[in-house]
């Protein structure tokens, strides 16, 4: 067993199946311990609606019955741990709940209505990329649909055009490590070409920095870890997205922009970009991570 | 869900693996309380929603009674809260999200039961659907204002245009509930705090007028007023205390708020004290404020009227306030508003209870796993109060106020259950100690045989078709059938559903039961 501990924010439906899918998934192959975490809305919250401790109870009995229910589709070789927590919101349950296990990675599903196979971030999972400070993955839709027995091929960390992506590759090698994945740093150059400037030349200057940036990450990879380094190139990030191969079993992680506060994770305008591009799950990287 | 012990909920072996209880509720959660003594007043009188209380009850209240509304005000609080007693007794010991319907069945069995739920869920639809006819009104006050222009006000009168607005009003609270959107308390303290405030405004004006001489019919303040004797007959008493007991509805839930407030051993009581004393104050100073400034006669401002009695403060908030009327309208509007999603939990919940049970289609237990609230309970709430309102919009004349008078009715029925199934329930303890004997036999007791009373007298009374608005459909009183109708659909609904799902009724799922 790994020491990789997974917090999946788990509800019953089928945003919370993807995350679930996904979450067994991964652990399934980096042997990590799942902790599935349901999330119930804290009657501090309230101002307006009186409490009432027999509802308190059947929300309460009704959560451990879909935890129960949930557990049934998680593999039997997965250590796994059913709670629930209360909160006065979700991403902020989820986020102390990733800090009592020292989890390494949040799970959450998307919300419904993303074009088929891609997500769409629901203000949960948006709220949760704005304040947390442990690695995020929304789970597209249709994550329920890809079978754990497809484990986890590839890790491609994508490594932005500017140096200093130390979480990101720090995250990307312990997942490779974890699930016995091969490693691929991508760079991705979208050749946004002002006018009369020439096509060509500002190709070939915009790979060759990228090329060098991968490189540079290449080098800073522990001894050991082996790693495969590619560039796509295209009118816009879809484009350079659309230009990669993907496979159906492979996790993309992308450092959170430079605009969060330190240690907090924020989607970016080029990651919020690959999300909606991605067939696969993306995971986003706080610029530091807390354990390092 | 009816075990006296949380920890002793039955677990399958599944749920079993799911971390205990006790874990699994941490510090943040409810069990650690946060609600603080403002809090829980806050919330006490954003559930009674004053503003709103007063403007659909005054004019019915006067018309029952007269100019003895204050003393009616004071003397209906007695059976609310000899019944809230009973009600907090079976809140501690089983507490359930039936409430009213679970502690009637555990008591007497899954028929009665079944009706108290009934009961339960018939009030607090009227309810509704009086909250969002109210507030339509105000809207369009609210713009006629802004804008300095009378005749938008009444549009409102307009029945197509009313019922499609207040359609609109429905489905946004179905929208908040549904979503569990709530607002923060900083900004529900100002609201309450502002509402509060208008009320005293609003009074205090009106005094200054009648002092002044400009009142349009002034009435020296007479201590008769609060002396109930003084009211004509018996009949013209019972109505006005049902109409009363309105007025306090809402109030008992900072009386079992118990287990969540800061300070559980003596903030629920002072909450619950200082809630009534607040409201008490409140209305006893709007009602002798606007008597005194209108008087109870039938002329065009009057509060004997009945042009303006479904909804005082509408007619009498531009007399009274000249321009700063616009804050009457902001205050019932933000009061309805308010109240509108406190209001809409209650019908949910028990549905909700009544579909876990079996008592009705299990469908009706289904909570919303994204917004942990019950969604379709929600949604079955707000389809029938919708019809409810635009069935009675074409029906009577006086929707509002015929809709106010049949609901206390509807809560003099499910609460006087509530006090028997308090008092029968706790059969075997009533004389295990003073304090025993009063909260569960004596005060229950006391405040159920009150309720039956004004229920049976109510029910009576409205067959005479002048009662109340004088609203009739072929010479009996609207008010009796509309209540008959509420009360007999539920019974078929129940022997439907009893055909359907005999495991409830024949007391396989909720056992008779008394504390021992």
């Amino acid at each position: 067993m790994s020491d990789v501990t997974i917090v999946v924010g788990y509800t019953a439906n089928e945003a919370g199946a993807d995350a679930l899918a996904l979450a067994n998934r991964v652990a399934t192959a980096a042997e990590a311990v799942l902790e599935v975490v349901m999330i119930l809305p804290s009657e501090a919250r309230n101002s307006l609606v009186p409490a009432d401790a027999g509802y308190e109870r059947y929300l309460r009995e009704q959560s451990r019955e879909w935890l129960a229910e949930a557990s049934r589709h998680l593999g039997s070789d997965v250590a796994s741990k059913l709670h629930i927590r209360y909160a006065e919101s979700y991403a902020e349950g989820l986020v102390a709940a990733a800090h009592e296990f020292g989890a390494s990675l949040i799970v959450v599903g998307a919300a419904g209505g993303g074009l088929l196979g891609r997500s769409r971030i629901g203000s949960v999972a948006n709220e949760l990329l704005h304040s947390s400070d442990v690695p995020v993955v929304i789970a597209p839709a249709g994550s329920r649909e890809v079978a754990a027995a497809q484990g986890v091929t590839r890790i491609t960390a994508c490594v932005g055009t500017r140096p200093g992506a130390d979480a990101l590759l720090d995250a990307g090698v312990v997942l490779a490590r974890a699930t016995k994945a091969p490693l691929r740093l991508v760079s991705l150059v979208p050749i946004d070409l002002p006018h009369g400037l020439d096509p060509e030349l500002v190709t070939l200057t915009s790979t060759v920095h990228a090329e060098e940036v991968l490189d540079e990450a290449r080098q800073a990879l522990p001894d050991g870890v082996e790693a495969t380094v590619e560039t796509a190139t295209g009118d816009s990030i879809e484009d350079a997205v659309r230009a990669l191969d993907w496979h159906s079993g492979e996790l993309v992680l992308v450092g959170s922009s430079r605009l969060a506060a330190p240690r907090h994770l924020f989607l970016g305008s080029t990651a919020a970009k690959m999300l909606r591009e991605l067939p696969v799950p993306m995971i986003v990287v706080p610029r530091t991570t807390r354990t390092s | 869900m009816t075990q006296r012990n949380p920890s002793d909920a039955p677990l399958t072996e599944a749920t079993r693996a799911v971390d205990s209880a006790d874990h699994g509720i941490s510090k943040k959660g409810l069990s650690a309380g946060s609600v603080g003594l403002i809090g829980a007043i806050v919330i006490g009188i954003s559930c009674i929603a004053p503003a709103y209380t007063l403007t659909a009850a005054l004019g019915p209240t006067v018309s029952e009674v007269g100019t003895q509304v204050p003393a009616i005000i004071l003397l209906g609080f007695i059976p609310m809260l000899l019944v809230a007693f009973g009600y907090r007794e079976l809140n501690r010991r089983m507490p359930d999200s039936g409430t009213s319907f679970t502690w009637a069945t555990r008591a007497f069995g899954p028929w009665i039961g079944w009706m108290a739920g009934w009961g339960l869920i018939a009030a607090t639809i009227l309810v509704l659907s009086n909250l969002a006819g109210i507030a339509v009104d105000f809207l369009f006050l609210l713009i006629s204002q802004v804008a300095g222009n009378p005749e938008i006000a009444d549009i409102a009168a307009n029945p197509f245009v009313n019922v499609v607005v207040c359609l609109l009003f429905m489905l946004g609270a179905t929208w908040v509930s549904y979503r569990d959107m709530q607002t923060t308390q900083k900004l529900q303290y100002w609201l309450v705090g502002f509402q509060v405030l208008v009320l005293v405004i609003f009074s205090g004006a009106a005094l200054i007028e009648v002092a002044n001489g400009n009142a349009f019919d002034a009435t020296p303040i007479e201590l008769s007023w609060f002396n109930p004797f003084a009211v004509s007959d018996f009949s013209a008493l019972a109505a006005g205390l049902s109409l009363s007991i309105f007025i306090f509805w809402g109030w008992d839930v900072t009386l079992t708020m118990n287990e969540e407030t800061k300070g559980a051993e003596t903030t629920p009581g002072r909450a619950a004290t200082l809630t009534v004393v607040i409201i008490v104050a409140l209305y006893l100073l709007i009602s002798v404020s606007l008597i005194s400034f209108a008087g109870v006669g039938d002329g065009e401002f009057g509060l004997g009227n009945p042009d303006i009695q479904d909804n005082v403060f509408f007619a009498l908030a531009g007399p009274v306030l000249g321009p700063l009327a616009v804050l009457v309208s902001l205050a019932v509007l933000t009061s309805s508003a308010s109240s509108l999603q406190s209001t809409f939990v209650s019908p949910a919940r028990t549905l909700l209870a009544m579909g876990h049970y079996g008592a009705l289609p299990k469908k009706f237990a289904q909570v919303s796993p994204r917004f942990f609230t019950p969604g379709y309970a929600t949604i079955v709430s707000a389809v029938v109060a919708s019809v409810f309102y635009a069935v009675m919009r074409f029906v009577s004349e006086n929707v509002l106020w015929d809709t106010i008078t049949t609901l206390g009715m509807m809560i003099c029925f499910y609460y006087g259950i509530t006090a028997f199934a308090a008092v029968w329930f706790f059969r075997r303890t009533w004389f295990r100690s003073v304090r025993e004997f009063f909260f569960t036999l004596l005060f229950p007791l006391v405040g159920g045989v009150i309720l039956s009373v004004l229920f049976f007298t109510t029910l009576v009374d409205s067959m005479d078709p002048d009662y109340g608005s004088g609203s009739q459909i072929g010479g009996v009183g609207l008010v009796f059938i509309l209540g008959m109708v509420v009360l007999l659909t539920g019974v078929v609904i129940m022997v439907w559903q009893a055909i359907k799902r005999p495991a409830f009724f024949r007391g396989e799922v909720l056992a008779r039961a008394s504390a021992d």
